[in-house]
């Protein structure tokens, strides 16, 4: 289970501004639940996924993973967290296997353990004829999927996947979401972000909607339809953003 | 710390590199050909053009203008040189129109004989041979000239004694026969030692160099270092995992050179027939060298590690290792350098001391408790550096810091802050070059008009055109302000006291690192002998470098840095002034004056102050030199050799009293204010 309370990440820009990256966010994931992290490009969701990674530390507020507080317990987060970053690569002279076998070992998973969660990850992420492969030769798609095994090898209970679709063609996307519909049949807690509307419609069982930081709306996409009376996911979105600003208009006003 | 999770990031990391061909290529298989191909080749080449060198035929003009039966001998002599040709003699004979064929390498040699008698009425042929030394056939036909003149000259000579019946043996007053007591391998050792330091170190540097950029920056260019930063390795695992790496490929790299270099030298050795029998290679003292390598690799992979772990990608690390490959390139030399004896001081600089305990290592004549201090220190700032590294590790911003060029930002940007540090630094370092390359030269032309033109146009007038280009109101930032006058007799008061503190200091930095003799001449010199005398002295180097050098870093350096708080822009423009003084021996004493100087402007916020100070500083120190031996109180500062060290705590206790009495009577200012 992941609770975010309060989580606040502030940036100093060059011109010395303060920048909000995230401000003062608060949402719960259940185990056996995949909840979407939406919003635009810079709405603040990688940010908010790296502190829960423990590799940014947030202003104020904090997380815990599993029970364990993000600031206090970074070790124990990291052990109980699959996280894979958006923009992340892979070490291109090693094998799939090699690469997965290093994580592997990095999580403390012991040999034969290892061995089989590999041949488990390659039959549901369909890679077994580019296990033996170096990481160079494989295309992009290919290279997510090694990633997201890379990160998961642990079998930790919640998991983290900040865009793993972006930029993939259709066939390996669905092949990634059905994998991670299966993670969250077994139990595992999911968190995932995208800023594309109908992958989220598809997966989510909530939404988290933030805009510049914050939360903009949150609940499962019948919720939203019902309270803003739309029907198009695209509207939605935009009218709970049209929504916001209007708010900041008003109060300055 | 878990040293099976090291020992996973170690073995990832090799396996990673040992798959990089460019790595494999730089670190192994470079040296492995290279050095045989390179050293073997470079030896034949080298016999083979000496051998053509020999056969070519080379051309010489002899002007013969006494023309008796000797002189002809002597061209005679000249003519029977092998590959030797005569150039035709003409009737009118200038030498200015034959020097440039010679300097044009169109003959070898012209040679002009003449005669003269010697006071006891003996003929000397004066024959002046002219060459090109910077052609080798040129040389070498001087060479093979002089030889031959000397045949001449000894038959002469012979033939002389003859007549009036003297035996040659009187000629063999002293025979000189040279015997060296060195042992072949300490002769090698010799050899060796000035330049295998040199060698060692940009070894260790490049091959550390290369694999640590990769390690880090290389990891968050190609975005896996976030990878690992959530996995379940802690930090230091990770670092002390990459930094495993890199010693052990630095290491591989040094011994693979060295395995490499002393199978090629040895060929050639082997090559040269008899002389490698008695030359042998002080293998023992090789074995000690390689043990002492390993505290410098870790030393070196340590800083590089951090460097990378710094740098946003690997061009970034490869500019900020520029330097300190430079730097350590640099200060490796010191072995070429005669008299530099490995000291107390010279052990706790990083690298010198390894250079020259290396050289001493292969003279077979070390200090085991230097070897010992060297080896303990080097492994302090071991773990001082890689602390620093894991402390990076942890730090986010470093870490993620956003690809933003700064240093184009600053050089595009329209509107400067003349105020900024970066600004700041720039300009000192302009002005330092300034004072390097165009002061220095006015300076070595005539000492006190140099100094003169250096501190009007180097040091104050640049400041007075920023900050007027910058319209920047000139009394304010200079700080141009009345003050208390009780803050100028307070200056007075210190002035002794400070310089016996500076000097007692100095003398302590002496006793680590000593000054020469012929430097502490110069310095007296420039203190005493102007032409104008005591009262031009006092008004160059009292008045004058007391008003350019304090608006330069009191009125607008420090500036720079008040940002960073009361005492760390006194400390860093100090120092700033210390190193201005361009000599390492008054880097220290400069430095801290510069910081008294600048807690002077800061606590009374008027210029004038410190300005007044400096004047006094640099006058005493006339003074002292000029009329020491004759005023009471400033005697032992003039003639003693040694200031006693207890002067110290009157004298400090006085500078300390007068810094109280400062901080008492002057209104606090804001920090936002200064």
């Amino acid at each position: 289970m992941i609770e975010v309370k309060n989580l606040t990440k502030i940036f100093l820009q060059k011109n010395g501004e303060e920048l909000f990256a995230v401000n003062d966010l608060s949402f719960i994931v259940q185990k056996g639940e995949i909840v979407v992290l939406l919003g635009v490009n810079g709405a603040g969701k990688t940010t908010c996924m790296r502190m829960l990674s423990t590799v940014l530390k947030p202003n104020s507020g904090t997380a815990t993973v599993e029970g364990f507080d993000i600031l206090k317990q970074s070790q124990q987060v990291r052990a109980n967290l699959g996280y894979l970053s958006g923009d992340t690569g892979l070490y291109s002279r090693l094998t799939a296997r090699e690469t997965i076998t290093y994580f592997g070992r990095l999580y403390d998973v012991d040999e034969p353990k290892i061995k089989s969660r590999i041949l488990e990850m390659a039959d549901l992420l369909d890679m077994h004829n580019f296990l033996d492969k170096k990481i160079d030769l494989l295309s992009t798609g290919m290279k997510q999927k090694v990633s997201i095994a890379r990160s998961i090898v642990h079998d930790p209970p919640v998991m983290i996947f900040d865009e793993p679709t972006a930029g993939l063609d259709i066939l390996t996307a669905k092949n990634i979401v059905n994998f991670i519909h299966n993670c969250k049949e077994n139990g595992k807690c999911v968190l995932f972000s995208t800023h594309i509307m109908r992958e989220a419609e598809r997966i989510a069982d909530r939404i988290v909607m933030i805009h510049e930081g914050k939360i903009l709306a949150e609940g499962s996409w019948d919720d939203l339809r019902t309270a803003t009376q739309l029907h198009d996911l695209d509207d939605i979105f935009i009218h709970f953003v049209n929504n916001s600003s209007r708010e900041v208009n008003d109060e300055s006003a | 710390m878990n040293l099976h999770k090291i020992m996973i990031i170690y073995r990832k990391e090799m396996l990673d590199l040992l798959r990089d061909r460019r790595t494999v290529i730089t670190s192994f298989v470079l040296p492995v050909i290279l050095y045989p191909l390179l050293m073997i080749g470079f030896s034949s080449m080298l016999s083979r053009q000496e051998h053509v060198l020999e056969k070519q035929e080379m051309t010489i003009y002899i002007n013969n203008q006494v023309m008796d039966e000797s002189s002809l001998l002597i061209e005679k002599e000249l003519e029977k040189l092998e590959t030797f040709q005569i150039m035709e003699p003409i009737n009118l004979f200038e030498k200015a129109n034959y020097l440039p064929l010679v300097e044009d390498n169109s003959i070898q040699a012209l040679i002009e004989i003449r005669d003269s008698l010697s006071t006891n009425g003996y003929l000397v042929y004066i024959t002046t041979v002219s060459y090109n030394r910077s052609d080798d056939k040129s040389t070498l036909a001087y060479e093979k000239i002089t030889n031959a003149l000397k045949n001449v000259e000894f038959d002469l000579v012979g033939e002389r004694l003859q007549k009036i019946k003297i035996n040659r043996e009187i000629l063999n007053a002293v025979d000189i026969k040279e015997e060296n007591v060195a042992p072949p391998e300490k002769m090698v050792g010799f050899a060796l030692g000035k330049f295998l330091p040199y060698l060692l170190i940009i070894l260790t540097i490049s091959g550390a160099s290369v694999i640590a950029s990769d390690l880090v920056a290389g990891e968050k260019e190609r975005g896996t270092l976030e990878t690992i930063l959530v996995s379940a390795a802690r930090r230091n695992e990770l670092v002390v995992g990459k930094y495993l790496t890199i010693i052990t490929i630095s290491l591989l790299t040094v011994l693979l050179n060295l395995f490499s270099m002393y199978i090629s030298f040895t060929y050639i050795l082997s090559q040269a027939g008899e002389v490698a029998t008695k030359l042998q290679l002080p293998l023992g003292n090789f074995a000690l060298i390689l043990v002492l390598m390993l505290p410098l690799i870790t030393l070196f992979s340590a800083i590089l590690l951090s460097i990378s772990t710094y740098s946003r990608n690997i061009k970034e690390a490869q500019s900020y290792q520029m330097p300190l490959i430079f730097g350590s390139i640099m200060l490796s030399m010191v072995s070429f350098l005669p008299g530099f004896e490995l000291n107390f001081g010279f052990a706790l600089i990083p690298i010198v001391n390894f250079s020259l305990l290396i050289r001493d290592i292969m003279l077979s004549n070390y200090n085991i408790q230097y070897l010992f201090l060297i080896i303990g220190y080097t492994i302090l700032l071991d773990i001082i550096v890689i602390a620093i590294s894991i402390k990076l590790f942890n730090s986010e911003s470093v870490l993620f810091r956003t690809a933003e060029e700064k240093s184009l930002k600053f050089w595009g940007k329209g509107k400067k802050d003349i105020f900024s540090t970066q600004f700041v630094m720039l300009v000192f370092f302009i002005l330092l070059l300034g004072l390097f390359y165009i002061g220095g030269s006015w300076q070595s032309k005539d000492i006190m008009s140099g100094l003169i033109k250096s501190e009007i146009f180097i040091i104050l007038l640049p400041v007075i055109f920023i900050l007027r280009i910058s319209k920047t109101n000139i009394k304010s930032t200079l700080r141009l302000n009345k003050t208390n006058p009780l803050n100028f007799l307070l200056a007075l008061v210190a002035a002794i006291p400070a310089l016996i503190v500076v000097a007692v200091l100095g003398q302590l930095i002496n006793l680590v690192f000593p000054i020469s003799e012929s430097y502490v001449e110069g310095m007296k010199n420039l203190l005493t002998a102007s032409d104008g005398g005591f009262w031009y002295s006092i008004l160059v180097i009292g008045v004058l470098a007391g008003i350019c050098e304090e608006t330069l870093f009191r009125g607008y350096i420090i500036n720079g840095f008040k940002k960073l708080g009361f005492w760390k822009s006194i400390i860093i423009s100090g120092v700033l002034f210390g190193i201005f003084h361009l000599d390492p021996f008054r880097l220290i004493p400069a430095s801290l004056l510069g910081m008294w100087m600048g807690y002077l402007l800061l606590q009374t916020n008027s210029i004038f102050v410190p300005m007044f100070a400096h004047f006094i500083n640099n006058s005493l120190t006339i003074v002292i030199t000029t009329y020491g031996d004759k005023i009471p109180v400033l005697k032992t500062l003039a003639t003693a050799d040694i200031i006693p060290y207890w002067y110290i705590f009157p004298a400090g206790l006085i500078v300390y009293l007068v810094y109280l009495v400062v901080e008492k009577i002057n209104p606090k200012i804001e920090i936002n204010e200064l």
